[in-house]
């Protein structure tokens, strides 16, 4: 059950979180950051330190949130804009960098 | 020390919980046992990342604090004494003529071994590096502390925001002639009470901060810091750096032993824990396989699957079963000479 970025990211994007994944699983897109579910290792290091707590387990997502599961899933598996290939699992954002592209989902969303 | 050969039975690649649980079946067989492990101390992700957290799911133990565990374990497996090699790193491995493994490290020594259990957890932990002074490492930027009297008299930056930028400050206050602790955001993430201590020291703590470089030509004599809000970065007098950021885990060089992965980080293997290279077997967190659950409890029985198959592969005269711990010897297996 991996950890999931929600909502209040979107917009924010503080990326506190990035600095605490021992496995850099957490992926930097454009309005918001995502956790690899295939890469998250449930250590819960990022969850406590997002200053708008974005995150949590998937298990534990409100109904109005699950979707987030889904898309944090979906960045990674599906073919994002102006790529070619899905992103699969790199292996670290180290080695990927700043994507700067978010899926369909949080591209369009507006609060 | 390059060069060196060690000869073993077998080889335990990772001293977390499961490779030392490892290390205790291996001596229960009779086998000549190392342990080998990029950190400086065992416990593995449990040392690195929750030494202090109480953990519920271990079989046996209501609750046990993570570096009680790891006490438990090494006091488990020093009956039969394994040589560990600490803060190395297994890196290349090489078929010999007869059969056997050639395991290189990053320190240049060397281990023949009958048969290699990869317990690697998560991969090696590694120093997650400051960006604006790699080229300064080893010339007055750090990541760990081994002798604090190399800080004597100096003036030292930290840099972090946990426990382990906050007990470094501590324990370099006494010692170095300043000590100033700077950190990214406004809050701190380590113990309360070691946060409060930091806060109520002599160390200067600027918070809201990056270290956008290191200045110095042979060694570090400066390092430019910006803070968020001022216009200008300020400049403060060091000649010690250390970064105190946390780790990052990676496979590495396990990577290009030839064994089938998933998802490039898992090893694959079968319900004997036999890996798709023909002596080297995996158990724990790396390992991958139909309905695997990583529990520490799932690790501790695959290790004791792998290493009693290993033994039988090593010696087929012995028995899978290694018989009962309460017996008052049970034979050691001879592994076949080299």
């Amino acid at each position: 059950m991996p950890y999931v970025i929600a909502g209040p990211c979107i917009d924010v994007n503080d990326k506190a979180c990035m600095d605490e994944c021992p496995v850099d699983c957490i992926y930097e897109g454009g309005r918001k950051s995502y956790i690899n579910p295939k890469e998250c290792i449930d250590c819960g290091a990022c969850e406590p330190v997002c200053p708008v707590e974005a995150i949590m387990q998937d298990r534990k997502l409100e109904d109005d949130e699950k979707l987030f599961a889904v898309d944090n899933r979906a960045f990674f598996v599906e073919v994002l804009p102006g790529r070619d290939a899905p992103l699969g699992a790199p292996g670290g954002s180290r080695k990927v960098g700043v994507l700067g592209v978010d899926t369909p989902f949080v591209a369009d969303w507006t609060s | 020390m390059a060069g060196a050969v060690l000869e073993v039975d077998l080889l335990l690649v990772g001293a977390g919980p499961v490779g030392l649980y490892g290390a205790y079946y291996a001596g229960v067989r009779g086998l000549r046992t190392a342990v080998i492990d990029s950190l400086p101390e065992p416990g593995g992700q449990i040392t690195a990342m929750y030494p202090e957290k109480p953990i519920y799911d271990v079989a046996g133990f209501p609750s046990v604090r993570g570096r009680d565990l790891v006490d438990g374990l090494v006091q488990q497996a020093a009956r039969y004494d394994p040589t560990y090699l600490l803060g190395d790193s297994a890196t290349s491995v090489a078929r010999e003529p007869d059969g056997r493994l050639l395991v290189g490290t990053t320190s240049g020594a060397a281990l023949r071994c009958g048969a290699v259990v990869i317990t690697g957890g998560i991969g090696t932990f590694t120093p997650r590096p400051l960006p604006a002074g790699e080229e300064l490492l080893g010339r007055g930027l750090a990541y760990f502390v081994p002798r604090l009297a190399d800080y004597a008299g100096a003036d030292v930056v930290v840099v972090g925001g946990g426990d382990s930028a906050c007990d470094w400050t501590l324990a370099l206050l006494p010692i170095a002639r300043t000590v100033t602790l700077v950190h990214r955001r406004k809050a701190f993430r380590g113990h309360a009470a070691t946060v409060d201590a930091v806060l109520a020291s002599a160390a200067t703590v600027i918070t809201d901060a990056e270290v956008t470089q290191l200045l110095g030509a042979d060694s570090v004599d400066a390092v430019q810091v910006m803070v968020k809000g001022e216009g200008e970065p300020r400049t403060l007098p060091a000649q010690r750096v250390v970064a105190a950021l946390g780790f990052l885990a990676d496979l590495g060089p396990l990577r290009e032993w030839g064994l089938e992965l998933h998802d490039n980080r898992h090893v694959v293997v079968d319900s004997a824990m036999r890996s798709t290279v023909y002596g080297i077997y995996a158990a724990g967190d790396i390992t991958d396989y139909d309905g695997k659950v990583r529990l520490i409890s799932v690790g501790f029985g695959e290790v004791a699957t792998a290493v009693n198959n290993a033994a039988v592969a090593l010696d087929p005269e012995a028995h899978l079963f290694p018989g009962h711990s309460s017996d008052s010897a049970p034979a050691p297996v001879t592994a076949p000479a080299a």
